[in-house]
């Protein structure tokens, strides 16, 4: 019996061993994979993660519905961090199997880490970087390397104006105070609004910066508020908006706050508290419950992860994993080849059409405006001309 | 806003973030005197302080705040200190024999783990209980409120506690004497690792105060809160002359005011790190031990 007992092992063994050869033999099916570069971990990394949550959906419904042709997602955590985005970038276009980048997420990222995946004509699109240069830097005489930056955001010239056009003309403010948070991102869009307040005629009596991670800013706020203005503006993110709203009205800051759309944030609110009330952010295209298009992907997305909130980013990264999908799928696995695809792409998609303009960026320009009421950020339609 | 006002009311901004440094600066301050070790976990057991406090709010809603609030101190505080001698236990005492920078690499390693635990229980900003009446009191133009006087007195009161403890207890006396020499003290019949826990206890217990105080002001907490007032904490420990008590209360105080009369009077608000720092290094050229510090040559 023992003896049996040895011979059915070594049986399997062989067995084992030949299926394996075989497997080995076979043509290899080549691996296509799309890189993922967000802030996974940081003073962000809800956001991050959020968007690799959205991301990875798109993939597994892409899988299972083409088991045929299965796409692999690789993640990189670029931790808000410009030189680790660099990093992060150079080890993305190493790889040659990977046909697509979605990424970064800060604007101060993507801007350097754009070059090294343009270097190698690896096709990139951000789901949240709203710095304008991140595009416009494509047309300058010194890029001598393919165009292949896209974003399907909207930018922070179409939001500066917008938010100056309602600060200004819907609210009639005429002193306005500007904080930012000296990123690409942050004082870029505070450059932005400052300079459409201006040409409208309206005085900036501050515009001064803070630092990133800095979590006392009452004493810059007593600052501010001594020059008396009206409204205050700030460019940057949710992490130091919260707390900068909730200090400013700890101080006695009576005025209007206008925020940008990094802000639109569910933690903006816990963290400032009844202080957020009145407050308003304006955000890029269109967050989810007020798109049409969206309503069958935050279903899909609650059913996937039961009790995980929605981001305010997250449709933008499954828009995004969609794009490179469908231009996979269509015309195979070669950068080249998704690139042009992607140029001419007319996708109908959780954001309503995206289609790129030149620069690469989406031609759906929609700012939506919130007010804070009740603890809840209520769209304000324009034209209604609220009150401050 | 006149003049004076605008000057008063930011050295109330800057004594009430100064004295949220001085506590914190107090667990760097004793822990090096005792063991000649910087202990890079402390920004961490200022987190988990913040996070233990939220939780014991979260846990009794019902109760009138000065009871909730005294609750939460003190479970916060006890936890944390128990988790200092944890790792003090762990990570340190292994390495007492081992070169210097040993403990201090152990120390990092500590604060990434502990930062990273909390990161995987939670990610995001969690709001903490606004417990406090919040009560605004306008003098004219300069105004105080509620959150500023209770951080300011609980800190004064707990530094003033400490203060006593050292100068005027037997146990007080028997930690100076394992900070002063640790093996005579051990000859004199001192039980100095206990003492040695209890350093770390009275830190953490502090740090884990200051955690509450600083999330009460800021309404929020954060897996990687700590890591600034830390840093800053750090600096209010090298200011005052690490290894001296009274050296870290004056210098987080210091540090806190001359952070906020920097944001107020430099033409550029954000310069007011360049402005905190280089009070830092002008001091540390005239007086290399720190302001209070004593005038030895293997410390620092």
């Amino acid at each position: 019996m023992l003896n049996r007992a040895r011979v059915v092992f070594v049986k399997s063994w062989v067995i084992f061993l030949a299926v394996g050869l075989i497997a080995a033999c076979q043509p290899k099916v080549k691996t296509v994979k799309i890189a993922v570069g967000l802030p996974l971990t940081g003073d962000i990394a809800s956001l991050g993660q959020g968007l690799r949550r959205a991301i990875e959906m798109a993939v597994a419904e892409h899988n299972a519905a083409n088991p045929a042709n299965p796409v692999e997602l690789v993640s990189f955590d670029d931790r808000s961090d410009p030189k680790e985005a660099v990093s992060v970038a150079n080890r993305i276009v190493a790889d040659r199997s990977v046909v697509g980048v979605i990424g970064h997420f800060n604007s101060g990222c993507s801007i350097p880490a754009s070059r090294v995946y343009a270097q190698n004509s690896l096709p990139m699109i951000s789901p949240a970087s709203s710095n304008p240069e991140l595009t416009k830097q494509q047309l300058s005489p010194q890029w001598t390397y393919t165009k292949c930056v896209f974003r399907v955001n909207t930018t922070d010239n179409v939001q500066g104006s917008f938010g100056a056009d309602f600060i200004t003309q819907t609210l009639g403010m005429k002193k306005i105070a500007v904080i930012h948070d000296k990123t690409s991102y942050g004082q870029g869009v505070a450059e932005e609004f400052r300079n459409q307040v201006e040409s409208r005629g309206s005085k900036i009596v501050a515009f001064e910066g803070l630092q990133v991670g800095d979590r006392d800013f009452r004493s810059l706020l007593t600052r501010v508020k001594a020059l008396s203005p009206d409204a205050l503006y700030f460019g940057g993110m949710f992490s130091e908006g919260g707390i900068l709203v909730r200090q400013a009205r700890d101080i006695g800051f009576k005025g209007a706050i206008l925020l940008p759309e990094a802000n639109y944030d569910e933690a903006l609110l816990r963290v400032a508290g009844p202080a957020a009330e009145g407050a308003y952010v304006t955000f890029l295209g269109s967050p989810p419950e007020l798109l049409d298009s969206a309503k069958d992907f935050v279903a899909r997305y609650h059913e996937r992860y039961p009790g995980v909130e929605l981001k305010s980013y997250d449709h933008y990264g499954y828009e995004t994993a969609q794009i490179f999908l469908d231009a996979i799928d269509a015309v195979g696995p070669d950068r080249q080849k998704v690139l042009t695809f992607i140029r001419n792409i007319k996708h109908d998609g959780v954001l309503g059409q995206t289609a790129f303009d030149e620069k690469g960026d989406t031609l759906n320009k929609t700012i939506t405006l919130f007010q804070v009421k009740g603890g809840k950020f209520v769209p304000v339609p324009v034209t209604d001309k609220p009150k401050a | 806003m006149n003049l004076l006002a605008n000057i008063l009311e930011q050295l109330i901004n800057g004594l009430t973030l100064g004295s949220i440094y001085a506590l914190v600066a107090l667990g760097y301050t004793m822990v090096y005197g005792i063991l000649l070790m910087i202990n890079f976990a402390h920004s961490e057991i200022f987190m988990l302080g913040a996070f233990a406090g939220c939780g014991v709010l979260a846990l009794v809603p019902g109760l009138p705040w000065p009871i909730a609030l005294a609750l939460a101190f003190v479970l916060a505080m006890v936890a944390c200190g128990f988790t200092a001698i944890t790792i003090e236990k762990l990570a340190y005492k292994p390495l007492r024999k081992a070169p210097r920078l040993a403990p201090l690499i152990s120390a990092i390693g500590v604060s990434i783990v502990l930062q990273n635990a909390m990161f995987l229980f939670h990610d995001d900003f969690l709001g903490f209980p606004s417990v406090l009446p919040l009560r605004r009191w306008e003098f004219g133009q300069f105004a105080v409120s509620s959150i500023q006087i209770i951080i300011l007195v609980s800190s004064v009161s707990l530094m003033g506690a400490l203060w006593l403890f050292v100068n005027h207890s037997r146990l007080g006396k028997a930690i100076r004497a394992c900070s002063q020499d640790r093996d005579a003290a051990e000859l004199m019949g001192i039980p100095v690792n206990r003492m040695i826990s209890l350093t770390f206890f009275i830190g953490a217990s502090l740090g884990a105060a200051a955690g509450i105080l600083y999330s009460l002001y800021y309404g929020s907490i954060k897996y990687n809160m700590g890591f600034v007032p830390g840093m800053k904490a750090f600096t209010a420990a090298v200011l005052g002359g690490i290894g001296n008590i009274p050296g870290a209360m004056l210098g987080g105080l210091l540090l806190g005011v001359s952070e906020s009369l920097g944001t107020a009077f430099l033409p550029q608000a954000s310069w007011k790190d360049v402005f905190a720092f280089a009070i830092l290094i002008i001091v540390l050229i005239v007086r290399p031990s720190g302001l209070l510090g004593e005038r030895t040559a293997e410390k620092v």
